[in-house]
């Protein structure tokens, strides 16, 4: 019968935060044109609100600069006529998107109107993405009333930038501690070592799909499954974790380094003073001995 | 015994036991092939969408693959589950192997919905200004009163100012199962299962009714597909929006009359062309087909000192209380009462378990005491459980005494005839005494001659 009131659905209602890559610099060179990466991925955002009128799916663009809401499918059900018609849908989603993808090339350039030189923006802004998941995710849970599961997935395909490690990380351990696991959808060309780390320490699944024009099925297959029958069901295991850092200092990625004895902060030189807590290393020896390995 | 609670879950049953004909016929409208997705376990759901783009037929062993060895019991439930509804059908591949592939219609149909996502089974009328729409919290209560008043009159015929329009013999079919009339004169009493259903929640009742909705229908020579096909049709309609009722198909149009009474449909009738607007009950129904998540505000506080305070004015609530408590005073918004062990054991005498009664009150409790854990205190249900233990102290089982046997002999002899058939309740070897079953005292005779 009825268990007493549970803040969680027993059944498999999920609530998906989905991130999508915008980058432009990703997909002017990708193999799979971003049009029909969309034809992918709307479908997949059908088939999820078909499986269960529960479910709810939330996108969210991830951009070079900026990331934004695209489509929340608890508003749009709201809306009265709004009946998950996918022309709608999908030409809704479009619009969001483009003219979220013009802000964001906007707030790249600068105010001035020339490029910020000093940093390539190849990379997207995982962390700001991440961040702005976990938020709608705890504004879902201190809602009150009873919520489906969450998950995050991260359709990602630009590659991993360095400089935002710590932000990343911490998005990271905030999901870990919520119990949201992260999906990583990598479409790009490389695997991404934030991602790799974050599905692993969320307990979520990572994939490389070999073929992107079968992207659906992937994302059916493997993406769709819900918490409940995860537990039942071979999924895709990582091959290997990347378990790689970033310096502090110098924002680089580092095999091996230093490592801040009171904090922890991470760097690829040696330095007198630790520059996150402040603490004086008095031992100045440089030599190879005291080089820590860092996982 | 709780018999009339596995009816009500599942009402894919019923779509389950159809011809494959008539299932392959239903399957012709997406909104059927939805309603069904969404009633299927978890993982049976996870499987329709692995294979909604597969065309060829998989082998039932490379399926097993999918699941982990934990999974495998669920995995087999789920393929059962998909058979038995026609979205997999087995085919036998070259190599003899049995292999599942997707029911046709049912894949093109969800291919479509996912690429071109739902539509509204109809148009909702653009309204002119003569007819009003009723707001959503008037369209609730109406639903609510509606239902209420068709359960008061199933279970007090006589109780009823404003009774539905259902005919006597439609009532009857309803009633079927729930009340038992002994004699003609004689008020029909409630039966176990009568009792049952009164605790259930809104929507089990709702898809029970339903259910006894479709089989008397056919009883009458209407087709059950027609009806099951439009009732899951019109949990897609959109909550509140009127809907012309010239687009309804003839069978579909006596039927909403009957919606209409148990409080589906609010039937408003136009100048030129009546309308009816789905309520909240309507728009439900396929929801509550996998999972009872919606749920209603409740009403009960009960105390620790076993006194009770219902918010409600309800007359059905309380007919249902007084099946378990004894009320003391009724006050316009407010029943006072009190859980005693003599009202308990009026309800354990109808049939009802102690559990019923908890999860009745845990489900229906007062907002203010549903926050709490537990909602119904602790020594109350504890004491409850108790009190129906002390009934259970006692097992009454008919029986019969044989003594003053001739001889040890013939004594072990009957004792290993009445052991033979585990009707052996008591033996006493110095004094030759034992004690049978009821049932056996026949062939105990028929054995006791043969012997001599």
């Amino acid at each position: 019968m009825a268990s007493a009131p549970s803040k969680l659905y027993q059944d498999d209602a999920s609530l998906v935060v989905a991130l999508l890559d915008t980058n432009p610099f990703f997909w002017a060179a990708a193999s799979l044109p971003f049009s029909e990466f969309l034809q992918h991925v709307v479908p997949f955002i059908n088939s999820l609100l078909l499986l269960n009128q529960l479910n709810r799916v939330v996108l969210i663009a991830t951009g070079t600069s900026s990331c934004g809401y695209i489509f929340d499918s608890g508003e749009a059900n709201s809306n009265a006529n709004a009946n998950a018609n996918a022309n709608a849908l999908c030409s809704g989603i479009i619009k969001k998107l483009e003219d979220f993808v013009g802000k964001d090339s906007k707030i790249a350039k600068g105010p001035n109107g020339n490029g910020d030189a000093t940093r390539p923006a190849i990379s997207s802004l995982l962390s700001g993405s991440l961040s702005l998941a976990l938020c709608y995710i705890q504004r879902i849970f201190r809602s009150g009333a009873r919520h489906p599961q969450p998950r995050i997935l991260c359709i990602q395909g630009s590659p991993d930038g360095p400089e935002q490690y710590v932000a990343v990380m911490n998005s990271i351990f905030s999901a870990q501690r919520s119990m949201v696991p992260i999906d990583s959808c990598i479409v790009g060309t490389q695997h991404s070592a934030f991602l790799q780390q974050a599905s692993y320490i969320t307990g979520g699944v990572y994939m490389k799909p070999q073929q992107l024009d079968g992207l659906f099925q992937y994302l059916a297959a493997v993406f769709a499954t819900d918490l409940h029958s995860r537990n039942f069901l071979r999924l895709p295991k990582p091959v290997g974790v990347d378990f790689r850092a970033s310096c502090f200092c110098h924002k680089k990625t580092i095999d091996l380094g230093y490592v801040c004895s009171v904090c922890l902060s991470i760097f690829c030189k040696y330095h007198k003073k630790c520059s996150t807590c402040g603490s004086e290393f008095n031992q100045g020896t440089v030599d190879s001995t005291t080089r820590e390995q860092k996982r | 015994m709780p018999q009339v609670r596995i009816v009500a879950r599942n009402f894919m049953d019923m779509v389950a036991a159809l011809p494959a004909a008539k299932l392959d016929k239903l399957y012709d409208s997406s909104f059927i092939c939805e309603a069904v997705l969404r009633s299927l376990p978890p993982l049976a759901k996870k499987y329709v969408l692995q294979m909604l783009f597969v065309d060829f037929p998989m082998t039932a062993k490379s399926m097993e693959e999918w699941v982990l060895p934990d999974g495998i019991s669920k995995h087999k439930v789920a393929i059962d589950r998909l058979l038995q509804l026609r979205v997999f059908i087995e085919v036998t591949d070259r190599k003899k192997e049995p292999s599942y592939k997707m029911n046709q219609k049912f894949q093109s149909n969800m291919q479509k919905y996912l690429i071109s996502g739902g539509t509204l089974p109809r148009e909702a009328m653009t309204l002119n200004a003569v007819v009003r729409l009723p707001s959503v919290e008037e369209l609730d209560t109406y639903a609510l009163e509606q239902w209420e008043c068709f359960l008061l009159q199933l279970i007090n015929s006589s109780q009823v100012e404003k009774p539905t329009s259902f005919s006597s013999s439609m009532m009857r079919a309803f009633q079927r199962g729930l009340l038992s009339s002994s004699r003609d004169n004689e008020a029909p009493r409630l039966t176990e299962s009568g009792f049952q259903f009164l605790l259930m929640e809104t929507n089990a009742q709702l898809w029970y009714i339903i259910r006894e909705y479709i089989s008397s229908a056919e009883e009458r020579g209407m087709d059950p597909t027609d009806l099951i096909s439009f009732l899951l049709e019109l949990s897609f309609h959109t909550l509140g929006q009127a809907y012309s009722a010239n687009t309804l198909t003839e069978v579909q149009r006596l039927a909403i009359k009957d919606l209409a009474d148990l409080g589906l449909v609010k039937y408003q009738q136009g100048r030129k062309e009546g309308c009816f607007i789905p309520t909240k009950l309507a728009t439900n129904l396929s929801v509550t087909l996998s999972d009872a998540s919606s749920r209603k505000e409740g009403f009960v506080v009960i105390e620790t000192n076993f006194r009770m305070y219902a918010y409600s004015s309800s007359r059905l609530h309380c007919e249902i209380l007084r099946l378990f408590a004894r009320i003391e005073y009724q006050l316009p918004n407010l029943l006072v009462g009190a859980i005693t062990k003599e009202s308990l054991y009026n309800a354990f005498e109808n049939g009802i378990t102690a559990d019923q009664i908890v999860s009745f009150l845990q489900q229906n409790a007062h907002p203010r005491v549903a926050e709490k854990t537990p909602a119904v205190p602790e020594n109350v249900t504890d004491q409850m459980r108790l009190w129906e233990n002390d009934r259970n102290r006692v097992d009454m089982t008919p029986s019969h005494l044989y003594e003053d046997f001739p001889s040890k002999d013939l004594f072990e002899a009957c004792c290993d005839f009445a052991r033979d058939y585990g009707c052996l309740l008591w033996e006493d070897t110095k004094k030759m005494r034992l004690i049978v079953k009821g049932e056996l005292h026949q062939q105990m005779r028929d054995f006791l001659r043969g012997q001599r």
